[in-house]
C-alpha cells in the first residue's frame, strides 16, 4: 500500500494546483480502484468509468480530506460510493449463468488455460456474491484494508463486514478448492 | 488454502492473490491514468462554479413558491377566520340575551342560586 506521507504530499501538492501530483496519485491507485469497482459492478467497462468517476469526484473533494487519516480507505469509498451509484442507475446485469465448461465436468484444461479458467470461475463466483459481499472480500484479501477501515469505506458496522468477509471466503474457497480437484 | 475460524482477522494470500489475479483489468494501466486526467480540467471547472450562480437558479423558483405559499395562506385564513353566518359583530355577541335566568344572573348583588344558572343556561 502506498505512504501515507507521501500521499498527504501529493494532497497538498494537488491543492496547490499542481496536476502531476494528482496524476501521481491517480497512477499510485488506479489499479486498486479499478479492481474495487470491478467488485462492486462486475462489468470491466462500467467499473473502469465508476473508477474514472470516483477519481474526479475525489479531486473535487479534496478539500475535505482529512490528512490525518490514511487516504486509501478515503479515496475507496468515494470509488465505491461512485460504483454503487453506478449499478443502481443502470441497474446493471444480473449475475450472468455459469458457462457450464466451467462449473465442472468439461474438458480437463491445459496448463496455458489454467491461469485465465480460474480467473473466469472466480469473476463468475463474485458475480454470484451480492455486491457489498464481493466488495467487503475484495478489500480485505486484495487490497488489505482492516475491517474497520472496510466498514468506514462502505459505511456498515465494523460486525456486518466480518460476517460479510466470512460468507464471501466460504463461497470463494469452495470454488478454489474444487477446481484444484478437478486440475489434479 | 488454509481453513480458518469464522472470523479471521487476517488476510488469505491464496484467496487474495486469485482474486487479484480474476480483477486485474486487461486494458493498459497507463491508458486509465491518461482518461483520468483529460477530465481533470473539466472536473475543477464544474466545481468552481461561483455560488452567487448557484443561488441565481434557485432564486426565481424560490420566489415563485413563497408567492403561491402566501397565496395560499391567505385563501385557508380567510376561510378559518371569516366570521360565522349567526353572529355579525362582537357587540352582538356580547349583548345580553332575552329572559329572566340570565337577567337575574348579570344583576344580582349575592352569588347566584345553582338552578338560576342553569335556568340561564338552558334558555340559551
Amino acid at each position: 500500500m502506498a505512504s501515507s506521507e507521501e500521499d498527504k504530499g501529493l494532497v497538498e501538492k494537488t491543492l496547490a494546483g499542481e496536476r502531476d501530483a494528482f496524476g501521481v496519485l491517480v497512477q499510485r491507485y488506479a489499479p486498486q480502484a479499478r479492481r474495487v469497482a470491478r467488485a462492486v459492478l462486475g462489468d470491466p467497462d462500467d467499473a473502469d468509468d465508476a473508477a474514472q468517476d470516483g477519481f474526479l469526484s475525489a479531486l473535487v473533494k479534496l478539500g475535505q480530506y482529512d490528512s490525518r487519516r490514511p487516504f486509501g480507505p478515503w479515496l475507496m469509498r468515494i470509488v465505491a460510493n461512485a460504483a454503487t451509484d453506478r449499478r443502481r442507475r443502470s441497474k446493471v446485469r444480473r449475475a450472468e449463468p455459469l458457462n457450464p465448461s466451467l462449473v465442472g465436468g468439461g474438458p480437463r484444461p491445459d496448463a496455458a488455460a489454467v491461469q485465465s479458467e480460474l480467473g473466469d470461475r472466480l469473476n463468475a463466483a463474485l458475480a454470484e456474491l451480492p455486491p457489498r459481499r464481493r466488495t467487503a472480500v475484495v478489500l480485505f484479501d486484495v487490497e488489505g484494508y482492516s475491517h474497520a477501515e472496510i466498514a468506514g469505506i462502505l459505511g456498515i458496522p465494523e460486525g456486518t463486514v466480518r460476517s460479510e468477509v466470512f460468507h464471501a471466503r466460504r463461497r470463494l474457497r469452495t470454488l478454489l478448492a474444487d477446481w484444484k480437484e478437478n486440475i489434479r | 488454502m488454509k481453513e480458518s475460524p469464522s472470523f479471521d482477522h487476517r488476510p488469505d494470500p491464496e484467496l487474495g492473490a486469485a482474486l487479484r489475479a480474476a480483477l486485474d483489468p486487461k486494458t493498459d494501466q497507463a491508458a486509465f491514468v491518461s482518461r483520468v486526467m483529460a477530465r481533470y480540467d473539466e472536473a475543477l471547472e464544474r466545481s468552481t462554479v461561483p455560488t452567487f450562480e448557484i443561488l441565481a437558479g434557485w432564486f426565481r423558483p424560490g420566489i415563485v413558491a413563497a408567492a403561491a405559499a402566501l397565496v395560499a395562506g391567505l385563501l385557508v385564513g380567510r376561510a378559518v377566520f371569516a366570521p360565522s353566518p349567526g353572529v355579525e359583530t362582537i357587540d352582538a355577541a356580547m349583548a345580553p340575551a332575552e329572559g329572566t335566568g340570565l337577567a337575574a344572573l348579570v344583576t344580582a348583588q349575592d352569588p347566584p342560586d345553582a338552578s338560576v344558572v342553569l335556568t340561564s343556561l338552558v334558555e340559551q
